[in-house]
């Protein structure tokens, strides 16, 4: 197996209107094998244009290779070889699950109907069910099923557990784990489900208003990032030391995350702890309601 | 979900920190193979990469040793091993904590109940 990356992106930008605000501006990052990479951003960052992208389904400026292709101009080699599934998924309501492996077997070229047999035994969903009388966490789960019996070593999920109960999301994140660490297959992932999500990845992409805000492993965040609980009397000392962000840990303990090292004075009276990826986003992202409105 | 995690040390120092306490209950014994890196992924539903972190940590620390094409196996002696590092750990770090904690309380050795009964 080659060792190139799975995909190649360099300064991506998309722009719906002249003039607005780009969905995408000047992306680039590298998805290499292996990872498991969380796509993270607030309703309108970008996450959803980006992986059209991926998958040819929306043009964009800058440079894309998918699986070493040009996605718009290789749009249906490209969706043979790799699994995806937007937000919008239907599956035909019509249909019988069983009717559907014998729909893909005839659409992808990769895909197993043994292997989505197999993989639908572990859920609820049975082989002679209608699409129509599945609840919705059965559908996605019948979706994700399908789409893993594809022989494909990218896998693009958008918001794949968006309005699932906690079981079904539970089952979700085993098949992940079960299907496709491998250490040869890659998922791009996006989801605001970020703490629950947050162990099974390797990698995390952060958007904000179309720009890359983080693009880095889980280890390189644990050794960049420090977060310090204090006591409340170094507030002063502690907002003088410029933090990404003040908040409040359980118990009400006044906290602070930094970007680097935070002085060592500062350090030296206060306790670091693991700062989750949820502070994180909060501190890196901006709150759309925070945004200045643009003067049309 | 997740609740097994909090933000106290990175997760991998988290898992390490749970699989040591189950070899110090002899879960697996001295000279038995770990649950594959796959079980411990699914099992704790943390990515693969992070289980073989942790368990790379104790190798480190001499309570596990890789085998060949076998996978990971508990070392001889790493019971009494991570007895002793425990011991240091809470007489370091614990013991002054619940030491201020009686002194403020006023209790002494001989308020405590040191039999396990009721």
């Amino acid at each position: 197996m080659n060792t190139h990356p799975l995909v190649e992106a360099r300064n991506l930008t998309l722009r719906y209107r002249r003039g607005k605000r780009a969905a995408l501006d000047d992306v680039s990052f590298t998805v290499p094998k292996g990872r498991v990479i969380g796509l993270l951003g607030h309703n309108g960052a970008g996450k959803t244009s980006l992986m059209k992208a991926l998958v040819g389904l929306k043009s964009v400026e800058g440079e894309l290779s998918v699986l070493g292709r040009k996605p718009m101009r290789e749009r249906s080699q490209l969706l043979a070889e790799l699994s995806y599934i937007p937000d919008v998924a239907v599956l035909p309501r019509w249909a019988k699950v069983r009717d559907l492996i014998q729909l893909m077997s005839g659409l992808q070229p990769r895909f197993s109907p043994e292997r989505a047999r197999q993989l639908l035994r572990r859920t609820s969903v049975g082989l002679d069910d209608k699409v129509k009388h599945l609840s919705k966490g059965m559908v996605v789960q019948a979706h994700l099923a399908l789409v893993a019996a594809i022989d494909a070593r990218l896998m693009i999920l958008d918001e794949p557990t968006l309005g699932l109960d906690v079981l079904s999301r539970k089952s979700f994140y085993e098949m992940l784990i079960d299907e496709w660490c491998d250490g040869e297959r890659s998922v791009l992932i996006s989801t605001h489900q970020v703490e629950e999500i947050e162990a099974l990845l390797t990698d995390v992409l952060m958007l904000d208003e179309g720009k890359l805000v983080l693009n880095l492993s889980l280890e390189a965040i644990e050794d960049r990032f420090v977060a310090l609980s204090h006591h409340p009397d170094a507030a002063a000392a502690v907002a003088a030391a410029h933090p990404l962000l003040r908040y409040r840990v359980q118990g009400g303990q006044p906290a602070a995350l930094f970007d680097g090292e935070p002085p060592q004075q500062l350090a030296a009276n206060a306790q670091r702890f693991r700062p989750s990826l949820v502070d994180l986003f909060v501190a890196l992202t901006r709150k759309p309601e925070l945004a200045p409105r643009s003067q049309a | 979900m997740h609740s097994a995690w909090n933000d106290t040390a990175p997760i991998y120092r988290q898992l390490a920190q749970q699989l040591a306490g189950q070899l110090l209950d002899g879960e697996p014994p001295e000279g038995a193979p770990m649950p594959s890196v796959r079980q411990l992924a699914q099992q704790y539903l943390i990515n693969p990469l992070t289980v073989s972190r942790a368990l790379q940590s104790l190798v480190d620390e001499g309570f596990l040793e890789p085998r060949r094409g076998l996978g990971m196996f508990v070392t001889d002696g790493a019971r009494q091993r991570l007895l002793e590092t425990e011991r240091t750990t809470f007489l370091r770090d614990e013991w002054p904590v619940l030491r201020d904690r009686l002194r403020r309380l006023g209790l002494g050795a001989a308020d405590l109940n040191w039999e396990n009964t009721q």
